[in-house]
């Protein structure tokens, strides 16, 4: 079900894309954690008490001292939502879209190769980078805590936020391949495919906001993703996780179905 | 034996566009020409044929197989030149052949080097940066180095020069020799000629024509425009008993068919300056053979 040739060529096809993001991943993760401080509460704390609504909005409210906590207010509800999201957003346009918009897919499909064979090959080729990008943090996480924190971190409970945030992005993923899959323009399937997760995103920000706007956040998947909730070992944020995963196998199934029977007027 | 057959395609676009109810088959080791103006539906057919498109009604196959259903099976015997050359963009020429044949699944053959050499291809530029010319011989390498049994060829020379078109000529004529059935676009009098069995050409999505190409040659009629020196002439000139299409000033149209000789004869007769040969279209021509407007 995968053609080999075509991965090895969408891979060469993010790689760069994938190592910027990685830089900045690095950066963010480097900066942030040198700033926690156990002892006096951070510098980022004081930010967030002197300003408490701004930080609210981007996911960074005040917390206790312990470092989990920390990385979950900070690089959890912003950092790790937002750059993956972008990585979902543009690889997924690359891989299927744009061939078909600018007539590319010609020759992927004038071959023996199946239409389900393609895009489940592209489908791998968008998880790959989002599995890279996510498990990346997740090391560039450890390393630094280790470094700077020797033994704070708890661990395993780092590993479920990152399996946490690996299948909220595999969800947007899904949106975003779908998109792709559906529509025979880039500019529409970039429109719809980054639509959704952008403006459920800003849903989650507002919701974080205000309490008159709290019930909003029902009307976003980001609160399928209960970093909070992962952190203080809920069941039900563990089920948000296999809701999210489950999402995006339908999504991805559905994008597959789609790309094999539409018209391709290419 | 018919390789390549459609049955009742319709694909309605609206406003008249798309196919409407066409049928026709190609025999194994034909060269069929399809032939029609810009917007007929040639690209539409080729489409279905190519199984990126699901025919509303009818259907067409290609060695007995579902060009829908069975898209990806046909595809293994199958050569194609698209009608616009897209590649991806950051490859070479060279990149982009041998990503198609693994991408195909297909062992490296001498077939890949040898049309290489026969189009004068240096392949190790980036496709981007190849003129148009550069690409359509990619696309033609592309197209024939599986060593396909079926090829669907959507003009498959344009942008070549006469040199290439003559080349290209020769190996489709090879290709024919070896029992493989085609399937030609083309607007080039001389490529169907020298190729084709037989010529369909469609219009507004209809079929209109279907004959042998030698029937087409037998019958084929052309103008001249001749210039005389003074409008007096010209009208004496037009009064002399050939097929005249048209009298502009000092100079007349004629349609000659058989009768070259007896053009030549009159007008040495006549203060004759000049004498051209205006380009007919191959739809032109053929239409004229059909006794004008079909449709």
């Amino acid at each position: 079900m995968i053609n080999w040739t075509l991965y090895k060529r969408g891979i060469q096809g993010i790689w760069k894309m994938l190592l910027i993001f990685a830089a900045v991943i690095t950066m963010y993760f480097t900066v942030i954690i040198s700033m926690f401080d156990p002892a006096l509460g951070s510098a980022l704390d004081e930010f967030a008490k002197a300003m408490p609504e701004l930080m609210a909005i981007v996911g960074m409210n005040p917390v206790s001292a312990e470092l989990i906590s920390f990385l979950e207010a900070y690089l959890y509800g912003f950092i790790m939502l937002v750059f993956p999201m972008l990585f979902c957003i543009l690889s997924a346009n690359k891989l299927i879209v744009r061939h078909v918009d600018r007539g590319s897919m010609t020759y992927l499909l004038a071959a023996p190769v199946k239409r389900e064979e393609v895009a489940f090959t592209q489908m791998k080729v968008m998880v790959t980078g989002i599995i890279a990008l996510v498990f990346y943090a997740t090391l560039i996480g450890i390393v630094n805590c280790e470094i700077s924190f020797p033994g704070e971190l708890d661990i395993g409970k780092f590993i479920l936020l990152n399996i946490g945030v690996l299948c909220l992005q595999l969800f947007i993923g899904g949106i975003c391949f779908l998109c792709s899959c559906i529509f025979n323009d880039s500019k529409y399937a970039v429109g719809v495919g980054a639509g959704i997760p952008v403006l459920g995103f800003i849903i989650q920000m507002m919701a974080n906001a205000g309490k008159e706007l709290e019930k909003a956040k029902y009307a976003t998947f980001f609160t399928l993703f209960d970093s909070d909730g992962i952190i203080a070992g809920e069941l039900g944020a563990i089920w948000g996780i296999l809701a999210l995963l489950a999402g995006a196998i339908v999504l991805f199934s559905i994008a597959i179905v789609i790309f094999s029977k539409k018209d391709l007027h290419i | 034996m018919a390789i390549c057959e459609v049955q009742g395609l319709t694909r309605d676009y609206g406003n008249g566009r798309g196919v409407f109810d066409l049928s026709f088959s190609i025999n194994q080791g034909e060269v069929f020409g399809f032939l029609g103006p810009n917007g007929a539906g040639k690209t539409t057919t080729i489409r279905h044929l190519m199984g990126f498109l699901k025919p509303e009604k009818g259907y067409c196959t290609i060695g007995g197989k579902d060009c829908w259903k069975d898209r990806a099976d046909i595809q293994k015997t199958l050569g194609y030149i698209p009608g616009e050359m897209v590649f991806f963009d950051d490859m070479t020429g060279i990149e982009f052949l041998n990503f198609m044949m693994k991408y195909r699944k297909v062992k490296s053959n001498g077939r890949t080097k040898e049309l290489l050499d026969r189009f004068e291809l240096d392949p190790r530029s980036k496709l981007k940066k190849m003129s148009k010319g550069m690409k359509q011989k990619v696309g033609i390498v592309a197209a024939f180095m599986h060593d396909p049994e079926v090829l669907i060829l959507d003009e498959p020379t344009s942008g070549l020069d006469p040199l290439m078109q003559s080349r290209f000529i020769e190996l489709v004529l090879e290709e024919k020799a070896r029992g493989k059935t085609i399937l030609m676009s083309s607007h080039i009098f001389e490529e169907v000629e020298r190729t084709c069995n037989r010529v369909a050409i469609i219009k507004n999505g209809r079929l209109v024509a279907m004959d042998e190409v030698e029937k087409l040659k037998a019958a084929q009629a052309r103008k001249y425009v001749i210039t005389l020196e003074n409008e007096e002439a010209a009208a004496a000139f037009a009064g002399e008993g050939l097929h005249v299409f048209e009298v502009s000033k000092n100079q007349v149209t004629v349609i000659v068919q058989n009768n070259i000789k007896e053009l030549i004869s009159v007008m040495n007769r006549y203060p004759v300056t000049n004498i051209i040969t205006p380009n007919q279209s191959l739809e032109e021509i053929f239409m004229q053979y059909y006794g004008g407007d079909k449709s």
